[in-house]
């Protein structure tokens, strides 16, 4: 990536964190940017959301038995 | 690509999980990527994410973030909103490589994770809520600032009062929730219920307080109870009103109820759909929730108890000038009813006068329709004795004076009581010309006046509040009907001819034919009552009336003149009982009524003695005129006779002289200054009449006028008989000189014989046919016995006329005293006449 479009992606995390921050999120940085780059791939966001919050609710309990995962595009 | 993509994905999927399970809490280990619980989580978040196909909201990024913020505002948050706004406007700046493409997405995203925690933060808060508000206000405040402090990297200030106070209020809600038994909602129907009179589950009718009432057993606030109690008032007031709508239908079949009444129900039950309506809209928002602008707000009903009393309020007023009209009406009805809400519509409220006003259109329409089918057609229409104007069956004669009046208590207050008597003349006249005079004529009259005020003569063309439609229409009407009828008193049934007939014949204005009455029927009348034949008496009247100018009247007129004899008693003479009569038919006799015949019937015999009298002087007069048959008599008789004969004769002529002046001067004043001037009157009025009321107060005024001026009024009564006296008197005086001239008749033809004996027979022939003497006793004694009768003759004479004159001078001054104390200034004029010189007043100050 140029310097110029490091910036701007930058910038925009920041962004993103500050207003993650006022939301109450409770996201990091880093997990923010991977959230948002999953984003960007098309991945549906509320899909998102709820792996976010199945996996932080999910103390040590044991998954559950899952069917194998299918293909998606 | 598409592979590189993938591959990314995983990788980046992969990483997430990693990073969400080192974040779970202090105790979480670091896991790595190869272990169990990672992949079972790696399969799981990726089932998730398979399943998740299509995001559900519209991908508006600008939507989401008004949303954001809207949110973050109504949550106190507005630091926070105005930072993000901030926030946002930058990123969503950002474009070109290396920026966000889907920003939607993002904070679609952060959105949601947010609305996370939130929730599983409320969910780990709430058990632990208390009903003691003192332990929560640090507990709570120390969460608060833990979930603060749990924010990576940046602190915020947390507001602790603005918490406090929404936690407060939460707290509040929950503890009135609990003290109150029954939910508002339930409260809120049963309020509905008792508005339209239906008792409620809890709100029920009591009967001892007469309201709607909670009672005690069920354990409500006071503050919700006392708004209860004033919310039920609607529904009392509305028991009260539907209570007499239904009462009043029940008492129509029993016809107790008038037509106003059932105008007045009518009208009521209009309002009360309207009131229906509202609360037909006020049962169903208490139904359904309306959903309200904010989504997360967590609200009960939307109709409260306070709600309901603002929609309410203005029923509320209606509903109690119901009630109160409802009070007031009860026990009216018809006309007294409509006058009684117009009074109660003088009001400043608009709302009020509104209300009242179409209150009052629907129950004045029957009285209009009344008022106008009484004007334009005479028919009363009234079973239940509503309207103002009562009718009752009279003959025909008194049907204008008595057949129809006003009924004050039936008169409402918006129709003043000249319009009221102009309404009821109106009718009256079309009830008279149809009746009386038979006379179709009206109808078209009607016509006219109904289409000159601009209405119909249908029904229902009139209302309340046109007020000045009505008084028009009554107007027209009543100008057109009064000329009407004013045409055929005048036309038709000649009324003015009429009067003037009964003014010649009963009054005597027709001179010619009254003196030829007199003469030829004086030698009747002289006769004792009961001898005299009314066959006669009308015979001699109609030859009075053929040789008098009075033949050239109207045969009509002439018919209606009779002769009337009055019930005599014992020693009555033809002239006490003796009078003549005219004979109005209807329509007339409305205007000449019995006692407005009697009346005339005095005047007639007033004038008929004065005439008399008048008459009995004219004839002394021929008598006593200076005639052959006297000077003879002068000449032959010796001196002291002479003296005699001259002082008696003198003496008679003074008194004649002062009688004749006096009943001439009386008798001028009557004709002249009473009944000419009282004529002159009443015809001016009759041309300015403009209905029959005006004719009759002229007529009434006219006779009246007459009565009073020739003495016969009640106030002189006392000069009415001296004035009686007076006419005797005279009458007696005439028969003193008829004997006196009779005697000095007699005394000639016997001296006249007895010196004449051998004279000219022939004169004495003629002497004798003249009079009617009979010479048989006196021609035999001689001249000494003669002049020695003569002037015994002669004194008694002189001493009669002296009783005659004396008496006649004491009355004659009794009554020219009592003459000024009278009041009427005409009577002043007869005073004048009869002193001018002031003769008797000298003579009377000489007296005293």
């Amino acid at each position: 990536m140029d310097p110029e479009a490091a910036r701007t992606a930058r910038e925009s995390l920041d962004l993103a964190f500050q207003m993650s921050i006022i939301l109450d999120t409770g996201l990091d940085r880093h997990t923010l940017s991977v959230l948002i780059a999953l984003c960007d791939l098309g991945l549906n966001p509320e899909a998102l959301a709820a792996v976010v919050k199945e996996l932080r609710t999910e103390p040590s309990s044991s998954p559950p038995v899952l069917p194998p995962p299918s293909s998606f595009p | 690509m598409e592979e590189d993509d993938q591959q990314k994905l995983m990788d980046l999927v992969k990483e997430l999980v990693v990073r969400l399970l080192c974040q779970k809490g202090p105790n979480s280990v670091p896991q790595d990527p190869g272990s169990p619980q990672f992949h079972a989580s790696l399969r799981y978040a990726l089932r998730i994410l398979s399943s998740h196909l299509a995001p559900s909201a519209a991908a508006d990024a600008d939507a989401i973030a008004e949303s954001i913020k809207r949110h973050l505002s109504n949550h106190g948050k507005s630091s926070h909103a105005l930072a993000f706004a901030d926030l946002y406007t930058k990123f969503a700046s950002k474009t070109g490589p290396g920026s966000v493409n889907n920003k939607f997405g993002v904070l679609h995203l952060l959105k949601i994770i947010s609305e996370d925690r939130i929730s599983a933060w409320n969910e780990v808060n709430s058990p632990s809520l208390l009903p003691n508000l003192e332990c929560l206000d640090a507990e709570v405040g120390d969460r608060w600032r833990v979930s603060h402090e749990r924010d990576n990297g940046v602190s915020l200030v947390s507001k602790d009062a603005e918490s406090f106070r929404k936690v407060a209020f939460k707290e509040y809600a929950d503890l009135a929730k609990e003290e109150s038994e029954v939910s508002e909602e339930l409260l809120v129907r049963d309020v509905l219920y008792a508005c339209q009179g239906i008792d409620g589950k809890y709100v029920k009718f009591g009967t001892i307080v007469d309201g709607y009432i909670l009672p005690d057993m069920v354990r409500v606030p006071r503050a919700t109870r006392t708004i209860v109690r004033k919310l039920c008032e609607l529904g009392w007031l509305f028991r009260k009103v539907k209570g007499y709508i239904s009462e009043s239908m029940d008492r129509f079949p029993a016809e107790d109820v008038g037509t106003v009444g059932q105008a007045l129900c009518a009208a009521l039950q209009d309002e009360l759909s309207e009131y229906y309506k509202l609360l037909a809209i006020l049962e169903a928002q208490s139904m359904n929730r309306i959903p309200l602008v904010s989504e997360s707000a967590n609200s009960g009903n939307y109709l409260t108890l306070r709600r309901l009393s603002v929609w309410l309020a203005e029923p509320l007023v209606k509903m109690r000038l119901m009630a109160v009209l409802v009070d007031k009406c009860h026990v009216l009805r018809g006309g007294a009813m409509a006058g009684t809400i117009h009074l109660m519509a003088q009001h400043g409220d608009p709302l009020i006068h509104e209300f009242m006003k179409r209150l009052l259109t629907r129950v004045c329409s029957p009285l209009f329709e009344m008022v106008r089918s009484w004007v334009l057609e005479g028919e009363l229409e009234d079973i239940f004795a509503e309207f103002f104007i009562l009718g009752q069956q009279v003959k025909a004669e008194s049907l204008w004076r008595e057949g129809y009046r006003l009924h004050t208590g039936m008169l409402p207050s918006f129709i003043s009581n000249s319009l009221a008597l102009k309404i009821l003349r109106t009718g009256k006249s079309i009830n008279f010309l149809r009746v009386c005079c038979e006379d179709r004529g009206w109808a078209e009259a009607a016509m006219e006046a109904a289409s000159a005020a601009g209405t119909t003569t249908r029904r229902g063309s009139l209302g309340y509040g046109e007020k000045e439609s009505l008084e028009s229409l009554v107007d027209v009407a009543a100008k057109r009907i009064d000329r009407h009828l004013l045409n055929v008193m005048y036309n038709r049934y000649k009324f003015k001819e009429h009067c003037l007939a009964i003014k010649r014949y009963l009054l005597l204005g027709q001179g010619d034919f009254v003196q030829y009455l007199m003469d030829i029927i004086w030698p009747e009348l002289s006769e004792p009552a009961n001898t005299i034949g009314s066959f006669k008496l009308a015979g001699l009247l109609e030859s009075a009336i053929r040789s008098s100018n009075a033949q050239y009247d109207e045969q009509d007129v002439l018919n209606r003149l009779r002769v009337k004899m009055m019930p005599h008693s014992a020693g009555d003479r033809g002239w006490d009982v003796f009078s003549l009569e005219y004979d109005p038919r209807v329509p007339l006799d409305t205007i000449f009524t019995e006692s407005v015949m009697a009346k005339y019937l005095r005047i007639f015999n007033f004038l008929w003695k004065l005439r008399r009298v008048e008459h009995a002087l004219i004839g002394a007069w021929k008598t006593m005129k200076p005639n052959c048959i006297t000077s003879q008599a002068f000449l032959k008789l010796q001196q002291d006779v002479k003296m005699q004969l001259l002082s008696t004769l003198r003496r008679c002529q003074v008194l004649w002289n002062e009688m004749n002046h006096f009943v001439t001067n009386l008798q001028d004043y009557i004709m002249f200054e009473v009944l000419e001037v009282s004529w002159l009157n009443f015809s001016l009025e009759m041309e300015a009449a403009k209905d029959l009321d005006d004719l009759l107060m002229a007529h009434e005024k006219y006779l009246s006028s007459i009565l009073e001026k020739s003495l016969l009024g009640e106030r002189s009564q006392s000069l009415h008989k001296s004035l009686f006296i007076l006419f005797d008197l005279i009458l007696r005086f005439r028969s003193h000189a008829d004997r006196l001239y009779e005697g000095i008749l007699e005394l000639q033809t016997r001296t006249g014989e007895s010196s004449l004996a051998s004279k000219d027979k022939n004169k004495l022939q003629r002497h004798k046919n003249d009079g009617t003497l009979e010479n048989g006793s006196w021609t035999t004694e001689g001249r000494k016995g003669l002049t020695h009768r003569a002037s015994e003759f002669l004194r008694n004479m002189k001493q009669d006329l002296d009783s005659i004159a004396k008496e006649y001078t004491s009355l004659l001054e009794g009554f020219l005293s009592q003459l000024p104390v009278q009041q009427h200034i005409d009577l002043k004029f007869l005073m004048f006449r009869l002193d001018f010189t002031e003769f008797y007043s000298r003579l009377s100050l000489k007296k005293t």
